[in-house]
C-alpha cells in the first residue's frame, strides 16, 4: 500500500506525496507521485504507471477527494509516467492532462482523446489551480525532448521530473533526502545515462538557480530540501551527462 | 459499453468500474466526514465528563450519563478505524476491476477484430476468469462495508439514547441545567449529523444490486 504524506501546507495550499509501496512487483520503478492542493482542487503531477493506478488512487483517497481533481501534469511521456492516463479518465473523462505539445499525439496510445491533452508550448506555461499560479518550466532534454518541470513560486517548490531521481536500495524509506553525499551516490548513474544533454542540462541549473526553492521533488527517491537544493544543482552542473558506453 | 463477440461470456457487460469508483469515492468522502465528526464527539464527552464533576451532587445522572457518552464515543472511534480500513480496501479493489475491464475490452476488440483468433480468445478468457475473481473479492468488499456500516448504525442509535437521557438529565441539574443542556444537546446534534450520513450511505448505488 502506497502511503500519502503532506510536506507543505500553508492553510488549504498543500502538497502531498504519494510514496513507497511495498507491495509494488519488483520489475517495477518505484516512483513518487504529486499533489499540488489549492482551496480545494487538486493537480496531480505524473500520475504514473497503469499497474500501480489502484495504489496510487487509494492512497490518493485517503486524503483527497479524487473528484475535485482539476487535471493531471504529465512532465514527459514515459510508461511511468502516464500509462494511467486512460484508468484516470475512466474515472473522469473530462480530467485534462497538461503535457509538451511534442506528445500530444503519442500520449493518446495510452488513451484519451484530442480533447483530453492541453499542449505546453516549448518556452513554458502558467497553469492556474483554483488561483494558485503553477509555472510549467522547460528542462527539454532532461531526459525527454519535450520536458517540462513544474514550479509554486508560493510554497517554494520545484517538482523535477527524473531530474534528482535517486535508485534507493529498498530500505531507504526517508521521504527527504538526510545524508546528500552517501544519496547523491544512487543518482549519479542514473543522471549520466538518462539526461542526453549537457547543454540542456547547464541551461536548466541557470534557469532554477534563479528560482526560490525550499524543496526539489523527484517523480523516484527522496525530496532534497533546504541547502541539499542548492548542493544538488551544483553537483548536477559539474556532472558530465549523455554517457553510455557501447 | 463492451461489445458482445458472441464467443465470450454474456456478463461481461457487467455495471462498469468507472461508475463504481465514482460511487466509491462518494462513499470515501462520506465516511471521512463522519470520522471528523466523530472526532468531535469524543472531545465532546470529555467537555460533558468536565462538566458533570463540576455540578456535582446537583447532576449526579447526568455524570453517569456522561461517562457512558465517554465509552460510546470510543467505541465509535474504534469503529471508525475500522471502517477506515474497509473503504480503503473497497477504494482500491474496485480501482483493480476497472484496470480488468480496460484490458478487457481492448482484449475484446481485438478478438472480434481478428475473426476469433484462438490465442486471443485463451488470453480473453484468462483475463475474464481474473475479472472474476476480482470481482468476488469486490462482492465480499461491498458485504464487508455494509456489515461494518450496519455496526456504525446500531451504536449510533445507542448514542442517539444516551444523548437524549442527557438531555432529560440536564433538566435537573440546577444551576448547571442551562450548561449541561448545551453540551447534551451539541452531542445530540453531531449524533443525528452522523445518523443523516449512514442514511445517504446506504442509498448508495454501489450496495444496490446488478
Ligand atoms: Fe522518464
Ligand atoms: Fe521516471
Amino acid at each position: 500500500m502506497k502511503a500519502t504524506q503532506c510536506f507543505f501546507q500553508d492553510g488549504e495550499h498543500k502538497w502531498l506525496a504519494i510514496v513507497r509501496d511495498p507491495e509494488r512487483p519488483d520489475a517495477l520503478i518505484d516512483t513518487n507521485e504529486y499533489l499540488v492542493a489549492y482551496n480545494g482542487a487538486g493537480l496531480l503531477l505524473d500520475p504514473g504507471g497503469a499497474e500501480v493506478f489502484p495504489a496510487v488512487f487509494s492512497a490518493l483517497s485517503a486524503e483527497f477527494d479524487p473528484a475535485a481533481l482539476a487535471g493531471l501534469f504529465a512532465s514527459h511521456q514515459d510508461p511511468d509516467i502516464i500509462s494511467s492516463l486512460a484508468l484516470w479518465l475512466e474515472f473522469n473523462p473530462k480530467l485534462p492532462c497538461y503535457v509538451s505539445w511534442l506528445w500530444a499525439s503519442f500520449i493518446p496510445h495510452f488513451g484519451g482523446s484530442a480533447e483530453s491533452f492541453v499542449s505546453i508550448p516549448d518556452e513554458g506555461m502558467e497553469i492556474n489551480l483554483n488561483g494558485l499560479p503553477l509555472q510549467a518550466v522547460p528542462a527539454h532534454y532532461l531526459h525527454s525532448s519535450g520536458n517540462f518541470h513544474l514550479y509554486d513560486a508560493r510554497a517554494r517548490v520545484l517538482f523535477s521530473g527524473d531530474v534528482g531521481a535517486a535508485l534507493l536500495p529498498s530500505k531507504t524509506d526517508g521521504l527527504f533526502v538526510e545524508n546528500f553525499d552517501a544519496h547523491i551516490r544512487h543518482a549519479e548513474a542514473f543522471h549520466r545515462r538518462w539526461m542526453g544533454s549537457n547543454e540542456a542540462k547547464r541551461a536548466w541549473c541557470e534557469r532554477v538557480s534563479r528560482l526560490s526553492i525550499d524543496m526539489l521533488c523527484p517523480q523516484h527517491g527522496a525530496i532534497y530540501q533546504g541547502p541539499d537544493v542548492e548542493r544538488f544543482i551544483n553537483w548536477f552542473d559539474g556532472l558530465r551527462v549523455g554517457v553510455a558506453v557501447g | 459499453m463492451i461489445p458482445d463477440s458472441g464467443t465470450t461470456p454474456r456478463s461481461l457487460a457487467h455495471r462498469s468500474a468507472g461508475q463504481d469508483l465514482v460511487r466509491i469515492v462518494q462513499i470515501n468522502e462520506e465516511i471521512k466526514s463522519i470520522v471528523a465528526v466523530a472526532f468531535k464527539i469524543n472531545i465532546m464527552a470529555l467537555n460533558a465528563i468536565f462538566l458533570a464533576k463540576r455540578a456535582g451532587s446537583t447532576a449526579l445522572g447526568f455524570g453517569v450519563l456522561s461517562n457512558e457518552l465517554r465509552v460510546f464515543s470510543q467505541d465509535l472511534k474504534n469503529a471508525m478505524g475500522g471502517l477506515s480500513g474497509v473503504i480503503h480496501k473497497a477504494v482500491s479493489d474496485v480501482s483493480v476491476l476497472l484496470q480488468d475491464q480496460r484490458m478487457l475490452r481492448l482484449l475484446q476488440e481485438a478478438e472480434v477484430r481478428s475473426g476469433g483468433n484462438i490465442r486471443v480468445r485463451e488470453a480473453l478468457r484468462a483475463r475474464y476468469d481474473r475479472m472474476e475473481a476480482h470481482r468476488a473479492n469486490l462482492a465480499l468488499q461491498r458485504r464487508q462495508l455494509q456489515l461494518v456500516l450496519g455496526n456504525v448504525a446500531q451504536l449510533v442509535e445507542l448514542g442517539g439514547v444516551l444523548a437524549k437521557s442527557a438531555k432529560i438529565e440536564a433538566a435537573y441539574g440546577q444551576a448547571f441545567s442551562s450548561s449541561l443542556s448545551q453540551v447534551s444537546g451539541e452531542f445530540d446534534g453531531v449524533v443525528e449529523e452522523i445518523r443523516r450520513s449512514l442514511g445517504h450511505l446506504n442509498k448508495s448505488e454501489f450496495f444496490s444490486s446488478r
